[in-house]
C-alpha cells in the first residue's frame, strides 16, 4: 500500500519546484531532504555570527518566469533585487564598466573602443533573438530523435519547424553560438580584450574548458537567457540571499499539499519487480510511493541510490560517462570594511555590483592551462559580489560579506583535497583579489573557503558540478543525461528525475523540475 | 562553353576535368609543378569512377604498419591494416584496450560512413524550401534514423567531444590515445582536451579503412595532371573581371585577358573574393563573414634527405594526451612548442634515396617574440631531426639535408592563409552548410558564373569538393540552358 502518491528525493530548488506542481495537481507528495534545511545548493545560512551568505549558488536571473507566476512566488517571500553592473579591473589600474544605464554603458565601452560600443548594441539584439529561439526549448521535454513514437516525431517536426522559422541569419548564429568557442564567438564582434574576456567567463562556468574550447559559446548564451520581471539578461540577488528562493518554493509546495521531510537521508530506492516503489532512508525505514522521481544528480541517482544491478548495461555505463568534472569553487568573507579596489577608489555604484577579475582571454586561458594538469589556477577567473551593499540584512551594521566565485578548482586535484590545500586555495584568492582591492587581507573577519569535493560532500552533487554534469554539447537537450533517456523517465518504472542533470541543466532554473513534473503528470493521465 | 579554372590542386583538376567530359572547353591556370599537398590521399570512389582514374594509373598507397611508436625501453607499438593484429600489439600495453579495439574500430568506421554519405554530395541546406532540397533533406534524415540507435546516438553525441573525452572513455593507455588523438588535433589550432576534436577525427577518418586512423598517399595529382583533355596555361590570375554581376574574364599576371563566362576558384575564398575581385561587388555582411574565416596554420612542413632507410613507415611522437595538449599550450601564446607533436613519413624515393616528410605541430604561424627567420627554421629542423633520432637511434647521422616550411612559408608557397592547408580550419562551425560561410556554401558567389572548388568548401577532402562544385556548376548550366 503505497503512503504517497509521490516521493521527491531531494530539497533542492528543482525538487521543491517538481513537488509543488505535483501537489498542485492533486498529488500526494513527500519531498525527502537530507540535510536539516532545504535548498541544496541555492542556500543561505548565517555562516558566521550576523553574516548571512549564499553560501552556494548566488545571483538569480535563469529561475522560469512561468515558475514564478505558477507558484505564486513573490507572495512567498521571494523578493529579486537587480544587480546594476559589472566592472572589470585592469591591469594597468583601469577598469571596463557594463552598466545597466544604456547611455552610461556606451559612454563607458567608447572609452576603450569606439569600435565596440558601436557593435554592443547590435550584439545584444542578436543575443536577445538568439535566447528567445532557444527559450521554447528549455520547457519542453525533449524529443528522442531515435524514436518512432508519434509523440518523438511530432515533436522533432515542431523543432524543425522551429528552427528553420528563424531564417538564415539566425539560424546560422545558432549555429555558431552551438559549435564554436566563447573567445572565436566574441572575436567576431569585439576588440577589447577585458569585455571580450568578462563576456567569455559566461561561458566556461561550469564547465572544464577554455575559453578558446569550441562548446563554450552555448553557455554564453545560457547565461543571457535569464529575465527578471521580463526584463532579459537581468541578474539579480534573492532579498536575503538564494535560500530565499528555495523557501519560496518550498512554503507553496506546502501551501498545495505538500510534505517535505528534512534530516530524511534516502539510502536506497526501493526497487521490486524492475519497479520504484518508495524509498529506505538511512535510518532503516521505508515509505512506499506510486512513484519516486530523484532531483539528486545522475550519477548519485543510479550508481548509489538505484543501484548499476537494476538498469540496463549499455544505460550504466552511459551514466558512468557522464561527465562532472566540478571546476569551481567558492570563497565566502565576512568582512568589518568595504574593499577599496585602486582601479575605481571608494564606496561607489561598482560596489552594488559584480566585479569580475577577468582581464584578457589568455588570462582565463592560463587560468584553464593550471586546471587541465590538475592544480588550482594560480590567478583564477572570479566574480565577486557584496551581496550586504543591495540587501543589508546579510551583514551587522557597517559590516559586509563578499561572495567570490572562483574558477578553475578542480575536483581532481593532484594529490586530493586537504584541509592544508583548501586553505592554500583561499589564500591564493585573497592574493588575487587584494592586487585590485589591496585592503581586503586586513578588512577580512572570517572567510569560508568551498572546494567542489566540498560541494560534493555538503550539498551531494558528483564532483561538486553546479551544474549536476557539464553543460556541454553531448550532454544537452536529448542528449542529457543519457540519449533515449532525456525525457525524465527512467529504465526503471515508476522512477523518474528532476535535477539539473537533466534537459535544460543548471543555473537555478527550476526548469527541470517543472518539466519533470509535466512529464509525470502526462504519463499518470 | 568556356570555362577557366584557376589552381593547379586536386580540386582544381577534379573540377576541370568533370567539365571537360561534361563537353565544356576548359582552361586551367596556374603553376604545374606546386609541391604535393600533405593530403593527396584517398580519393573519393565517385570520383575515381567518374574521371576512370584507376586506368589512368591511380595508386593509392596505405603504409603497413600506418603508424608506429616508440615504447618506454626502446620497443615499439606499430598499429596495421589488420584489426586483429593491432589488438595483439595493443595487448602488450593493456589487455582491457585490445578487447575494445575492434568495437572502437568499428563504431569509428560506422560514423566515419555517415560522413562520407554526407560529403559526396553539396551540403544539406536545413533552410531549404525547394521541392528538392525538402526531399535531400528528408533522405539525409531517414539515412541517419535507418543507422539504428547506437550509431544514430553516437553520431549526435560523439561530434561535439573532446578526442580526451572520448578516448578516456574508451581506453587506458596513454600511448594508444595519444597516437590516435594526434589525428584529432591535426592541423587544428586546439589541444586534444577542445571540444569538437572529435569530431576532427571522424573527418579525418573518412575512406580510411576500419582501423586505419590515418589518412592514406596517392599519385593522384600527378594521374590528374596527366590526363588529357584540359588545356593548361602556366601562369596566375591577377584579376578577375566582372561587369553588369557576371564574371568577363580573368586578367594574367602578364596583362593579358582571357574571356570566360565561367571562372573556378580553387584558392582561399578571402584571396578570391577579396584581392581578385572588387571587393565593392559584394554584400558588406558577406565580407564581414569573409574576414572571420578562421584558418590558423598550425603546423610546419620538415623534409629530410637521409642517407638509408629510417627503419619506420610511419613514426608518431606524441606519447600522451597531455604531451598534445601541452604542444598546443605553446602555440597558444604565439610560441613554436619545445616539445611538438612529431610525425614523420618514410619515402623511398629511388634506388638507395630516402626522404622523411616530418609533420611538426604546434608551429604557429605567427611568433609573439619575433619572425620567423632561417635561423628558427634551422632550429626547429634540430629539434625535429633529434626528437626523432631519440626514438630511432642514428637517424641523425642519416640526415643529409633539411628543408622547412613554417606555416608563413606555406602561406607563401601554396596559398594556404596563413599556413592553413584546408584553407578554412575544420571545425564544426565551418562544415557542411556553414562551409566556409553560410553564402558561399553551395559553390556559387553573388557573381553570375564566378564559382568556387577549394579546400574552404565542403567538404573539404581533395578531389571530392572538385567534384560537387562541378556537379553544383553542371545543374546550373543545364538550367540556364
Amino acid at each position: 500500500m503505497a503512503d504517497y502518491d509521490a516521493l521527491v528525493i531531494g530539497g533542492g530548488h528543482n525538487g521543491l519546484v517538481c513537488a509543488a506542481y505535483l501537489a498542485r495537481a492533486g498529488k500526494r507528495v513527500l519531498v525527502l531532504e537530507r540535510r536539516e534545511i532545504v535548498g541544496g545548493a541555492a542556500m543561505s545560512e548565517e555562516v558566521f555570527p550576523g553574516f548571512r551568505f549564499s553560501v552556494f549558488s548566488y545571483v538569480v536571473s535563469l529561475l522560469r518566469p512561468e515558475i514564478i507566476r505558477d507558484l505564486d512566488l513573490p507572495r512567498h517571500g521571494l523578493h529579486i533585487l537587480p544587480l546594476e553592473s559589472t566592472v572589470t579591473p585592469l591591469a594597468n589600474g583601469d577598469y571596463l564598466g557594463q552598466w545597466s544605464d544604456h547611455d552610461q554603458n556606451r559612454r563607458e565601452l567608447a572609452r576603450h573602443s569606439l569600435r565596440d560600443a558601436e557593435a554592443y548594441d547590435e550584439f545584444g539584439r542578436l543575443m536577445y533573438q538568439m535566447a528567445r529561439a532557444v527559450k521554447p526549448f528549455l520547457s519542453m521535454a525533449p524529443p528522442d530523435p531515435a524514436s518512432l513514437a508519434p509523440r518523438d516525431l511530432l515533436g522533432m517536426v515542431r523543432i524543425a519547424k522551429q528552427l528553420r522559422g528563424l531564417g538564415g541569419d539566425r539560424f546560422h548564429a545558432l549555429h555558431k553560438l552551438l559549435t564554436m568557442s566563447a573567445a572565436d564567438y566574441l572575436d567576431e564582434w569585439f576588440e577589447t580584450e577585458a569585455l571580450k574576456a568578462t563576456k567569455s567567463a559566461s561561458g566556461i562556468i561550469g564547465t572544464f574548458l577554455g575559453p578558446r574550447s569550441p562548446g563554450t559559446a552555448y553557455v554564453l548564451l545560457h547565461h543571457y537567457m535569464g529575465e527578471i520581471d521580463g526584463v532579459f539578461r537581468a541578474w539579480g540577488f534573492a532579498k536575503g540571499g538564494n535560500g530565499s528562493v528555495s523557501a519560496a518554493i518550498a512554503a507553496a509546495a506546502r501551501e498545495h499539499g505538500a510534505e517535505i521531510r528534512t534530516n530524511a537521508p534516502v539510502a536506497k530506492v526501493l526497487i521490486e519487480n524492475g519497479r520504484a516503489t518508495g524509498a529506505v532512508l538511512e535510518n532503516g525505514d521505508e515509505i512506499r510511493a506510486k512513484l519516486v522521481v530523484s532531483s539528486a544528480d545522475p550519477r548519485r541517482t543510479f550508481m548509489q541510490l538505484v543501484g548499476p544491478e537494476h538498469l540496463p548495461d549499455e544505460f550504466a555505463q552511459a551514466i558512468r560517462n557522464f561527465k562532472f568534472r566540478g571546476s569551481s569553487g567558492k570563497v565566502n568573507l565576512a568582512l568589518s570594511e568595504l574593499p577599496n579596489f585602486t582601479c575605481l577608489p571608494g564606496a561607489g555604484p561598482h560596489l552594488r555590483g559584480a566585479i569580475s577579475i577577468s582581464p584578457s582571454i589568455d588570462y582565463l586561458e592560463r587560468a584553464y592551462d593550471d586546471a587541465k594538469y590538475g592544480e588550482v589556477s594560480r590567478r583564477p577567473y572570479m566574480d565577486i559580489v557584496i551581496p550586504s551593499m543591495i540587501d543589508p540584512s546579510m551583514a551587522p551594521p557597517g559590516k559586509h560579506v563578499m561572495s567570490i566565485f572562483v574558477q578553475y578548482v578542480p575536483y581532481k586535484v593532484n594529490g586530493g583535497w586537504t584541509d592544508a590545500k583548501r586553505e592554500a586555495f583561499g589564500d591564493a584568492v585573497i592574493d588575487t583579489v587584494a592586487e585590485y582591492a589591496p585592503n581586503i587581507k586586513s578588512a577580512i573577519l572570517h572567510r569560508q573557503v568551498i572546494t567542489p569535493a566540498d560541494i560534493e560532500r555538503i550539498v551531494g552533487i558528483s564532483e561538486g558540478n553546479i551544474f549536476h554534469g557539464e553543460l556541454a554539447l553531448e550532454q544537452m537537450f536529448f542528449l542529457r543525461p543519457v540519449p533515449g533517456w532525456a525525457q525524465y523517465a527512467t529504465p526503471v518504472d515508476g522512477l523518474y528525475q528532476c535535477g539539473s542533470g537533466t534537459h535544460p541543466g543548471g543555473g537555478v532554473m527550476g526548469a527541470s523540475g517543472r518539466n519533470a513534473a509535466m512529464a509525470i503528470l502526462k504519463a499518470s493521465r | 562553353m568556356k570555362a577557366l579554372v584557376l589552381g593547379s590542386g586536386i580540386d582544381a583538376l577534379v573540377t576541370a576535368h568533370t567539365l571537360a567530359r561534361a563537353g565544356h572547353e576548359v582552361t586551367v591556370l596556374g603553376k604545374r609543378d606546386g609541391e604535393p599537398s600533405p593530403h593527396t590521399g584517398w580519393i573519393a570512389r565517385r570520383v575515381i569512377a567518374n574521371l576512370d582514374l584507376e586506368r589512368h594509373g591511380l595508386s593509392v598507397e596505405w603504409p603497413d604498419p600506418w603508424v608506429s611508436a616508440p615504447l618506454p625501453g626502446g620497443a615499439r607499438l606499430a598499429l596495421w591494416r589488420d584489426v586483429a593484429r593491432s589488438a595483439d600489439e595493443i595487448r602488450k600495453l593493456s589487455a582491457r584496450d585490445a578487447g575494445q579495439w575492434p568495437k572502437f574500430c568499428e563504431r569509428m568506421q560506422a560514423i566515419a560512413g555517415v560522413l562520407e554519405d554526407l560529403y559526396g554530395a553539396p551540403p544539406p541546406d536545413p533552410l531549404t524550401h525547394t521541392p528538392g532540397g525538402l526531399i535531400d533533406l528528408a533522405r539525409d534524415a531517414l539515412r541517419l534514423r535507418k543507422l539504428g540507435r547506437q550509431s544514430m546516438d553516437d553520431f549526435l553525441r560523439l561530434l561535439p567531444m573532446s578526442i580526451a573525452d572520448l578516448l578516456d572513455a574508451w581506453f587506458e593507455s596513454d600511448v594508444l590515445k595519444g597516437l590516435l588523438g594526434a589525428q584529432a588535433v591535426m592541423h587544428l589550432a586546439q589541444g586534444p582536451r577542445s571540444g569538437g576534436t572529435a569530431f576532427n577525427f571522424l573527418h579525418h577518418h573518412v575512406g580510411s579503412p576500419a582501423g586505419v586512423f590515418r589518412q592514406a598517399r596517392s599519385n593522384v595529382r600527378d594521374v590528374l595532371s596527366a590526363l588529357p583533355g584540359i588545356q593548361r596555361l602556366e601562369h596566375e590570375a591577377a584579376r578577375i573581371e566582372v561587369q553588369d554581376g557576371g564574371v568577363r574574364g580573368v586578367v594574367l599576371d602578364g596583362g593579358e585577358r582571357l574571356a570566360a563566362s565561367l571562372v573556378v576558384c580553387a584558392g582561399d575564398p578571402r584571396r578570391t573574393l577579396l584581392d581578385l575581385c572588387d571587393p565593392g561587388c559584394f554584400d558588406p555582411e558577406l565580407l564581414r563573414a569573409l574576414r572571420n574565416i578562421r584558418s590558423r596554420g598550425v603546423a610546419a612542413e620538415v623534409t629530410l634527405t637521409l642517407a638509408r632507410d629510417p627503419g619506420f613507415t610511419v613514426l608518431a611522437l606524441a606519447p600522451t594526451l597531455d604531451h598534445l595538449e601541452r604542444a598546443y599550450d605553446d602555440s597558444k601564446y604565439g610560441r613554436a612548442s619545445s616539445d611538438p607533436y612529431i610525425e614523420a613519413r618514410h619515402e623511398a624515393i629511388k634506388e638507395g634515396a630516402h626522404r622523411a616528410h616530418v609533420h611538426v605541430q604546434y608551429v604557429p604561424y605567427a611568433l609573439r617574440d619575433g619572425t620567423w627567420d632561417d635561423a628558427r627554421r634551422d632550429e626547429l629542423a634540430k629539434l625535429v631531426i633529434a626528437k626523432i633520432d631519440q626514438a630511432a637511434p642514428g637517424f641523425a647521422a642519416s640526415v643529409l639535408g633539411h628543408s622547412v616550411l613554417t606555416p608563413a612559408d606555406l602561406e607563401h608557397r601554396r596559398g594556404y592563409p596563413q599556413g592553413q592547408p584546408y584553407h578554412a580550419q575544420i571545425a564544426l562551425d565551418q562544415m557542411l552548410w556553414m562551409r566556409p560561410v553560410p553564402q558561399l556554401a553551395r559553390y556559387r558567389t553573388s557573381i553570375e558564373g564566378l564559382y568556387l572548388c577549394g579546400p574552404a568548401m565542403h567538404p573539404g577532402i581533395p578531389g571530392a569538393t572538385g567534384a560537387n562544385a562541378a556537379s553544383v556548376i553542371l545543374r546550373d548550366l543545364k538550367k540556364s540552358k
